[in-house]
């Protein structure tokens, strides 16, 4: 017997996280030649493509989580690291240790803590896999994709830019109201994702590993 | 004149009654587990009732491969899809499956219940407060929008702990969301249907309805993806389609050797159509005497009983091998009918012993035997002669065929030769005598055993062959014992005695482990104080565990759940399988995974000194089984043989006689075993059964060789028509013999050898020089 719900939901929620994260990492001083700098304007495609640029193998986190079940936020340090083409890693350092490492279709979970190591699979439900999937393939650059899957609206300029991405499909608003990324060229500085009961989390990126 | 066809008006009259009955009662079963016997112990009984309905023989192992693991996954989903709407199967697991909503609130509702980890501690001040940091931890996490919701109104865990304690076994490895092998070159199902392993029919259309829902999702993508099944259903199937396949061409070629022999040795179809209403009749009555007598007949006992039947082919072969110009055929028949009389009555003793072996599968086989051996002799006896034409005579008979017999005893010194050479072969044979490994016998391929192996430790899944069984007189007390044998279990997973296991306990409190845990949830003002104390220093909102309190107070005095609560679930199922009544008993069936060593674990269960659990090997208890059988069939074979000595004795009237009829046979049985042994066989029950043939032949052969009244031209009619009985069975033996199933391999080669032995030993030993005038 397999209760494999809670997996699969809690998977997606980990890859949204980790992919948005990491494309943070990825590009800190990109001088993009995309975009057209006298009109200072972005679309999409230059932010993604901007995004896309540049790589860094990891970039250190402080993540900001808001729930209505909670009186202040709480606070999870770590570093976010991407190995080309599928590999990604979700360290935490504070205020305990614990890994999510994201490798193709398997996510290994290790938590010091809580003395446990399991892989599970990425996806585990047909309803939620195609959204998982065109997740993936917006954010290495598949600008097509990503349209598909979310209506995307960008505001601001190359300096100072937010992309909102909000799920077109009914399975994709059950896990996400949006996400909201804001940067400035080639490089993220903020994550918010919002979750349909109103909890948030806001990640702020910082260059290089966390100590 | 007129009085002799009586018998053939009363033959027409009772055959148009039988063949009526056959046509409109007649009930031909399929279902192997018809044929097995109750067990002795009450542990095989429940063994047996496992293996007739038991969930074990209900599940089946799919496979599908040839394809990129992405679209073997698309596959995998499309045919889970299909079969779960199929009414015969009752449940398609491939890794997507999950609770339902319904299941999943069931569950929740009952958590203060069902929870291992619930106790008065639980909810002590320190405890919830540990409980609540935790909480915390799972809200920093990235799973937590999976698991916040459960914060307010489960706290302590319950719940979530309940589903990971539930998902105990090793999962196989998933690609897209479904089961594959570890190498993503097979994407894997398990599929339990309605129906027992053993009931061939229904497995073989559910297998067809499986293989159908397989072409419907297959698509231009996957031209080459292939279906496999594995399991004990499938291989009933193929077992059931092997033997009836093997069966039709084997007898389809005896049959047209048989006939051919037959028409070179009388020149005459009609004799041959004739020779044939003797087995015809007898098959007819065993199948009227077993369906009457059980209630229906087995295709098993149907294809052995024709095969044991055999010998009654030999009476009109006497009889028509005797006839002379001199006598009309109703002389002929009295003059030879003393002896194959003796034949007949000893022939029949042999056979019932079958009877009293207490096997289902031997009892219907020795009625059948003896209804027909009956019938084909009082067929010879009173319908063949007036049937056959009035003036027949066989072809001459060369005059040299006694002098070849003469010389025959001339060498009968080869006769303790053989015994001795057979006993030394049985005595230092490296082969083992009998077969104890039932898996040789199955008639099952190689290559599809292998494919099982495979595909069952792709799974994970137990291999069924150990079990821990309990014992008791009510559900509750099941449960309970159950409740005292699952810490010691954990205490044996944990030292490495075994991987895993599955028992009821796990997933049913008893009624007095619930009331308890009922009894330890506090009161609403007293765990109102607790929580305003362990949410101290944790930045929770206040009230948010209004649900908690809530849910608590209602646990208190909720109805308790039982074996009924979570029927038409995929959980109920799981119940319902791992523990069932039996006679007005409870058992609980626990398979074991990856024992690792089955004697200790067998002392360490018998350590815990209680009678009503007991630790089972399934493979060794089924050996047992079939051991104890054969043995006590061997011994009702021995009493039989003392029988027929003592019949033959008062038969025969004398002792040189008796010794000249009983010799052959003997050795016959001695240097047959002995063949065996040479060739690699073991001696299975079925070798056993067969050798009633040999003895049955043995008879029919020494009894005719030693008519005291043969003398000269007689005497040359006696010995051909032995010749042409011994190659008519060696003939469809010897056939037989070549079958790639062990089941017919085994009888063909014991039948054939021990008919050749029987007769030369026969000539051997026949007095030869009186007659020789």
């Amino acid at each position: 017997m397999n209760f494999g719900t809670i997996r699969t939901s809690r998977r997606l929620f980990l890859f949204v996280l980790l992919l948005s994260g990491n494309l943070a990492g990825a590009a800190v001083e990109s001088t993009s030649s995309h975009g057209d700098p006298a009109s200072n304007t972005w679309t999409v495609e230059q932010v993604v493509a901007a995004l896309k640029e540049g790589r860094e193998p990891s970039v250190s986190f402080e993540e900001a989580i808001y729930s209505s079940m909670l009186t202040e936020p709480l606070i999870v340090r770590g570093t976010l690291h991407f190995t080309p083409p599928a590999t990604l890693e979700k360290e935490v350092v504070e205020p305990y240790r614990e890994r999510y490492l994201i490798e193709g279709d398997r996510v290994t979970f290790e938590s010091e803590r809580k003395h446990v190591k399991k892989t599970i699979s990425l996806e585990d439900y047909p309803a939620l896999r195609s959204f998982v999937e065109a997740f993936r393939a917006s954010f290495t650059g598949d600008v097509a994709q990503l349209k598909k899957v979310y209506e995307t609206t960008v505001e601001g300029t190359s300096r100072q830019w937010t992309l909102l991405l909000r799920p077109h499909d009914q399975v994709g608003k059950s896990m996400v109201d949006y996400l909201l990324l804001s940067g400035s060229e080639g490089r993220i500085a903020t994550i918010a994702i919002r979750a349909p009961d109103g909890d948030r989390s806001v990640m702020t990126l910082r260059r290089g590993p966390s100590r | 004149m007129r009085a002799a066809w009586w018998p053939v008006l009363i033959w027409v009259a009772l055959t148009t009654g039988a063949l009526w009955f056959t046509t409109t009662h007649l009930s031909v079963h399929s279902e192997l587990g018809d044929l097995l016997p109750e067990g002795t112990t009450s542990t095989q009984r429940v063994l047996l009732t496992q293996v007739r309905s038991g969930l074990a023989g209900r599940l089946m192992i799919l496979a599908i491969e040839g394809s990129h693991q992405d679209e073997l996954a698309r596959l995998s989903k499309a045919l889970g899809e299909g079969l779960r709407k199929n009414s015969h199967i009752d449940f398609v697991g491939n890794g997507t499956q999950a609770l339902s909503p319904e299941e999943r609130l069931a569950l929740f509702r009952s958590r203060y219940l069902l929870s291992r980890t619930v106790s008065a501690k639980t909810f002590s001040t320190d405890s919830l407060h540990v409980a609540l940091e935790q909480r915390l931890d799972d809200l920093r996490s990235p799973l937590a929008p999976m698991t916040k919701q459960y914060v307010p109104s489960d706290p302590t865990g319950e719940f979530l702990g309940i589903l990971r304690s539930w998902s105990g076994w090793e999962a196989p490895a998933t690609h897209r969301g479904v089961w594959m092998s570890a190498d993503r070159h097979r994407a894997l199902l398990v599929v339990e249907t309605k129906a027992a392993g053993f009931d061939a029919d229904a497995q073989e259309a559910i297998q067809q309805n499986i293989r159908a829902s397989f072409q419907r999702v297959l698509n231009e993508l996957s031209p080459s993806a292939r279906l496999l099944m594995s399991g004990p259903g499938v291989f009933t199937v193929e077992i059931q389609r092997t033997i009836e396949r093997e069966v039709w061409w084997l007898s389809t070629v005896a049959a047209t050797l048989v006939f051919l022999l037959l028409y070179a040795s009388y020149r005459s179809v009609t004799l041959v159509l004739l020779s044939l209403i003797p087995l015809s009749s007898g098959i007819l009555a065993g199948m009227v005497a077993v369906n009457s007598w059980f209630g229906f007949v087995h295709g098993i006992t149907l294809g052995f009983g024709i095969t044991l039947l055999g010998l009654v082919d030999d009476y009109p072969i006497h009889l028509l091998s005797h006839l002379n110009r001199r006598d009309t055929a109703q002389a002929t028949m009295r003059a030879i009918w003393p002896t194959m009389r003796l034949g007949v009555l000893t022939t029949a003793i042999g056979f019932s012993s079958l009877l009293l072996a207490g096997f289902p599968a031997l009892a219907q086989l020795g009625l059948f035997a003896l209804a027909g051996l009956g019938t084909a002799a009082l067929v010879t006896r009173w319908v063949l002669p007036v049937c056959v034409p009035a003036g027949f005579v066989p072809r001459e008979i060369r005059a040299d065929l006694l002098g070849t017999m003469a010389y025959l005893s001339k060498v009968r010194v080869l006769v303790p030769v053989a015994v001795v050479l057979a006993t030394i072969v049985l005595i230092w044979s490296d082969t083992p005598l009998w077969e104890e490994d039932l898996a040789k016998i199955s008639p099952v391929s190689e290559e599809k055993k292998e494919l099982d192996q495979q595909l069952r430790g792709a799974m994970g899944a137990p291999d069924m062959r150990d079990l821990l069984v309990i014992e008791a007189a009510t559900q509750e007390d099941l449960l309970q014992r159950g409740e005292t044998v699952m810490p010691k279990l954990d205490r044996l997973r944990e030292a490495g005695a075994l991987a895993g296991y599955d028992l009821v306990s796990r997933y049913l409190p008893s009624q007095r482990m619930q009331r308890q845990r009922q009894q330890d949830l506090p009161e609403p003002a007293l765990l109102e104080d607790r929580l305003r104390e362990a949410v101290k220093g944790l930045s929770f909102a206040p009230g948010l565990f209004a649900p908690f309190l809530a849910g608590i107070e209602e646990a208190r005095s909720q109805s308790l759940v039982d074996r009924e609560s979570f029927h038409g679930t995929s959980l109920g199922l799981k119940i319902e399988a791992l523990m069932v009544e039996h006679h007005g008993r409870w058992l609980a069936v626990a398979p074991l995974r990856g024992v690792a060593d089955r004697q200790a674990l067998k002392a360490a269960v018998a350590g815990w000194g209680d009678v009503a659990v007991a630790y089972v090997d399934l493979k060794e208890e089924s050996s047992r089984l079939m051991r104890e059988y054969r043995d006590r069939t061997l011994q009702l074979l021995g009493w039989g043989g003392v029988a027929i000595a003592v019949a033959l004795g008062i038969g025969l009237k004398s002792l040189p006689q008796l010794w000249r009829v009983l010799v052959p046979i003997v050795a016959g049985l001695i240097v047959v075993t002995g063949i065996l042994n040479l060739a690699g066989e073991s001696l299975s029950l079925f070798h056993v059964a067969t050798l009633l043939l040999v003895i049955g032949l043995g008879l029919d052969y020494a009894l005719f060789l030693n008519r005291p009244e043969d003398q000269g031209e007689e005497r040359r009619r006696t010995v051909f028509g032995l010749l042409v009985c011994s190659t008519t069975t060696i003939l469809v033996f010897g056939v037989l013999a070549f079958s790639k199933i062990p089941v017919l391999h085994a009888i063909g080669l014991t039948a054939a050898c021990g008919s050749l032995c029987c007769l030369l030993f026969a000539g051997f030993l026949s007095e030869q020089d009186s007659h020789v005038a």
